[in-house]
């Protein structure tokens, strides 16, 4: 492997299950069910000095027909789907670039927003009488009568970590102890003499990355930001692969809940460690996270929300000891998870209402977290209303050709020159747009550029589909427009099916042009006509015809282009001034729970009051779904472009489609 | 709307393209047209179904399958085939032509993604079959009293979920404990599916999009009727 890693294996694991072990991640979407081809693997032939083994493709397991058709078709027969191939004696596996799972650039940050800290857990300091013989009321009666008298704190209960502490405590400082309480109902911590610092952790549980947030409960101040990739994503990439292998495996639960636990543990262990405090003074916790998500962390069965009618175990708020979810921080801590709005709505859209507030506003606002599933919020003051819709990883770079993660080498950036139709485009990592490139050639003559393309990601591909479409060269209806003929056109023999050559083969890092495909056009397009038609029904149901606002969520959303996506017709029409980018909102909402326990009943309200549409059961869904598959939309306009489809190169009429023969008047 | 052409001065053959072209297009009008001038020239309702609709609608499955056509061109050819079907049917019925075979889909239980599992519905009845969508969500027992009811040749199944498409094997099962297994040709199809997992639930054959879906059941009720 590139990583020089290896390790004995037990035989008829499969290549897949062999790498995680040695801690590298294969990239998969499908979960292991040979359906998707991220996970091709090179099996280097002959002996090996170095390793002192002798590796061949003989010993894994024969492919079964379907990795023969899917890697005949994909063009390399020689390659190995790692999911499949069971090992059975020596190897040598090489991991292609494409087939990594790398870490991502997407990296959470948290704005900075007004909170009044009000957090649940609360110090009391207090001197508590000695002990004296003859008095048998016990330390813990003490320390009851000291809270009661010196700060009104009645019916109390203790935990049994603080219990075991108490007396040790109350004798180091001369019987004054600091006692944490929380939500003024049980004290579960206690601390000797007058000590003023708490800490919480705020993580918001994403499928592809875990951030978490430790701050000073008195301050507000967020002391550290750490984020991770979920573990998960070994596992399954998209949430249904997860819940499926929950249900195929019967470790599948524990396997995913270990993950995750042990990965917020590390968000704990990191942040703390920044903070320089130790996790055991961390005393509060707020999880966010989808409804699988949290499901999956609470070690609860997400097998009902893998189908109709998605019954949630719990769709409430819920505090629970964080020590029995296996969380390491204080022993007596308890951790808050926000609630959830509907089977596939989860506490993370709760925590993005939470930080964003736009129910409290007077105006038509549409919040939008776009991810697999993209989660879709239509509020005004008098109304809430939310659904989800499945735009599948398309916007993540899935079931896209060249797709790829945001990770360095992604192209992010895509223009078109309308007149002579050629591209240029900017990867993540490098500044510079493609076409100045050239200075820098003979810099580094031996080696690869570092800018060089590996494919394009979600932001890459919305724009370079808007920019085909404001040059011309796809249709309305999404088609290749068979007129366009230039260098970065490739078109089949027939002149049926078009690609479009977003980077040339001295451009890519493969040293193979990055294609853009009909098939991914028309991903795009289904992608993007799930998210706009649940965002219609939505206007449909409150009966509004125009949005005063949109806001993006999620870090995808910060990439997003405003622009870009309206010609694309991604979001319904709206001033482009209006549209925006808020960055990893759920983080923010978390951290606001965290801070102020107001919010939390808060949180609660929102999601008993905001009306939950299953899109796909709407009579509508299909009219509006098949109409927003057009580019920007076959009916609905868009006056907010301020005239940019006009003033471009779009072809706004789609000459008749007829492929032998044109009724003309000959005929 | 028609100036250009004028369908009495065509020949037979030529009208018959002319109705694949026009469903390519979705031209419902335009095709009542042709039918009705093909009827008025005494051609069978069979040859009119099979020569002119049912061999556009193949055109239209491979441009699909191909990504040249989408969603909403064939959403509208298949409208357009439809209006041509219901001038056809009641003649059909009366001239006796041969049924091709009567097809039970939906999507399984569940489930409730229907768009890509009425494409196919739409396809199978532009190839000529009779078609009884059940829609989304069916149980076994569902599926279990619509092939009873309408006698069907062949059980079409979708599942978009890869939590949801297991259930297609409990459907199969109950078809087998009702014993009418072999009576019938079980076809599935959905994004997360693939030959593997077809083989693995005991179903006939999986099928990748509309257009191999239709190839699949031709083939299968030719083999069928040839028994």
């Amino acid at each position: 492997m590139p990583s020089g890693r290896r390790e004995q294996v037990e035989d008829g694991q499969t290549v897949m299950d062999a790498a995680r072990k040695v801690g590298v991640e294969i990239e998969s979407l499908c979960g292991g069910r040979q359906s998707c081809h991220k996970c091709r693997v090179i099996v280097e032939e002959g002996h090996f000095d170095k390793h002192a083994i002798s590796s061949s493709s003989k010993h894994l397991s024969s492919p079964t027909n379907n990795e023969i058709t899917l890697l005949k078709k994909l063009g390399t027969p020689e390659q190995r789907l790692s999911c499949d191939a069971q090992i059975h004696g020596d190897l040598l596996i090489t991991i292609p670039e494409s087939s990594q799972a790398k870490k991502q650039i997407i990296r959470k940050k948290v704005t900075n927003r007004d909170v009044v800290i009000d957090p649940v857990i609360k110090q009391y300091y207090v001197t508590v009488r000695d002990a004296q013989l003859g008095v048998h009321r016990g330390d813990w009666g003490r320390l009851q009568d000291a809270l009661e008298t010196q700060w009104d704190l009645v019916d109390l209960s203790i935990d049994i970590h603080a219990l075991r502490k108490l007396q040790a405590a109350l004798r180091t400082e001369n019987w004054s102890v600091t006692a944490i309480v929380w939500n003024n109902r049980e004290v579960i911590d206690v601390q000797p003499g007058h000590k003023d610092s708490m800490y919480g952790l705020a993580v918001d549980v994403g499928s592809t990355t875990v951030a978490g947030y430790l701050c000073d409960l008195q301050s507000g101040n967020i002391l550290a930001t750490e984020a991770l990739m979920n573990p998960q994503v070994s596992y399954g990439e998209d949430l249904m692969s997860r819940i499926s292998f929950v249900i195929n495996r019967a470790d599948g639960l524990h396997l995913m809940n270990t993950a995750i636990i042990d990965s917020i543990n590390e968000l704990a262990n990191r942040t703390a460690k920044l903070a320089r405090i130790h996790p055991r003074r961390i005393h509060d916790i707020v999880l966010v996270g989808n409804t699988t998500m949290t499901h999956i962390f609470l070690g609860i069965n997400p097998r009902e929300i893998g189908g109709a009618p998605f019954a949630l175990a719990n769709r409430d708020a819920i505090d629970i000891k964080a020590r029995d979810l296996g969380l390491r921080l204080n022993p007596g801590a308890y951790a808050h998870v926000l609630p959830s709005q509907a089977g596939h709505v989860g506490a993370d859209n709760v925590a993005v209402l939470v930080a964003e507030q736009p129910q409290c506003l007077d105006s038509i606002i549409l919040t939008v977290d776009i991810g697999t599933n993209a989660e879709i919020v239509l509020t005004s003051s008098k109304w809430m209303f939310s659904a989800s819709s499945p735009t599948g990883p398309a916007f993540e770079g899935g079931q896209i050709t060249s797709g790829m993660r945001a990770a360095p080498g992604a192209i992010e950036r895509v223009r078109i020159d309308p007149k002579t139709k050629l591209p240029r485009f900017r990867v993540i990592g490098e500044s510079c747009w493609s076409d100045q490139w050239q200075h820098r050639d003979n810099e580094c003559a031996d080696t690869k550029p570092s800018h060089l393309a590996s494919g394009i990601c979600g932001s890459g591909i919305i724009e370079a589909v808007a920019e085909l479409f404001l040059a011309g060269i796809l249709f309305p209806d999404g088609k290749f427009n068979p007129d366009i003929d230039c260098n970065a056109m490739y078109w089949d023999q027939e002149k049926r099916k078009g690609a479009y050559i977003l980077a040339t083969e001295d451009q890519s890092f493969s040293g193979n042009p990055i294609l853009i495909t009909q098939q991914d056009i028309r991903n795009i397009q289904l992608a993007k006509a799930a998210l706009y038609a649940g965002a219609k029904l939505l206007m449909m149901r409150a009966k509004v015809e125009h949005l005063d606002q949109v806001i993006l969520a999620g870090a995808f959303g910060s990439y997003i282009d405003p622009k870009h996506a309206m010609v694309l017709g991604l979001i319904p029409d709206c001033k482009i001034e209006n549209v925006h980018a808020v960055g990893n909102a759920a983080g923010d909402g978390a951290r606001i729970a965290l801070l102020n326990r107001q919010k939390r009943a808060h949180a609660q309200d929102i999601a008993e009051q905001i009306s939950y549409i299953e899109t796909a059961l709407d009579p509508d869904f299909q009219t509006e779904f098949v109409s927003a598959m057009h580019l920007p939309h076959q009916y609905d306009s868009f006056h907010n472009l301020g005239g940019i489809l006009e003033n471009s190169a779009v072809v706004t009429k789609v000459p008749r489609r007829t492929r032998r023969r044109r009724r003309t008047a000959n005929n | 709307m028609n100036d250009e052409i004028n369908l009495k001065e065509m020949g037979n053959e030529d009208i018959l393209e002319l109705m694949q072209e026009d469903l390519y297009d979705g031209y419902a009008d335009e095709i009542i047209e042709s039918i009705k001038e093909l009827l008025s020239r005494q051609i069978p309702p069979y040859d009119i179904l099979i020569k002119g609709l049912v061999a556009g609608m193949e055109v239209v499955g491979i441009d699909f399958r191909d990504g040249v056509l989408f969603v909403p061109e064939v959403l509208m050819a298949a409208k357009a085939m439809k209006s041509g079907m219901d001038l056809l049917r009641p003649l059909l019925a009366e001239t006796g032509a041969p049924i091709k075979g009567t097809v039970v889909i939906g999507t399984v239980k569940g489930d409730i993604h229907d768009i890509g599992k009425n494409l196919v519905a739409m396809m199978l009845e532009g190839a000529g079959f009779d078609v009884v969508n059940l829609g989304i969500n069916v149980s076994a027992d569902d599926f279990i009293a619509a092939i009873e009811q309408h006698n069907a040749d062949i059980l079409g199944m979708s599942a978009l979920l890869t939590t949801t498409m297991v259930y297609m094997r409990t459907v199969i099962n109950a078809l087998k404990d009702k014993g009418i297994r072999d009576d019938i040709i079980v076809l599935v199809g959905g994004a997360p599916l693939n030959d593997d997992f077809a083989e693995d639930i005991k179903a006939d054959a999986y099928c990748r999009d509309a257009a191999i879906a239709v190839e699949t059941a031709n083939k299968f009720m030719e083999l069928r009727k040839g028994k």
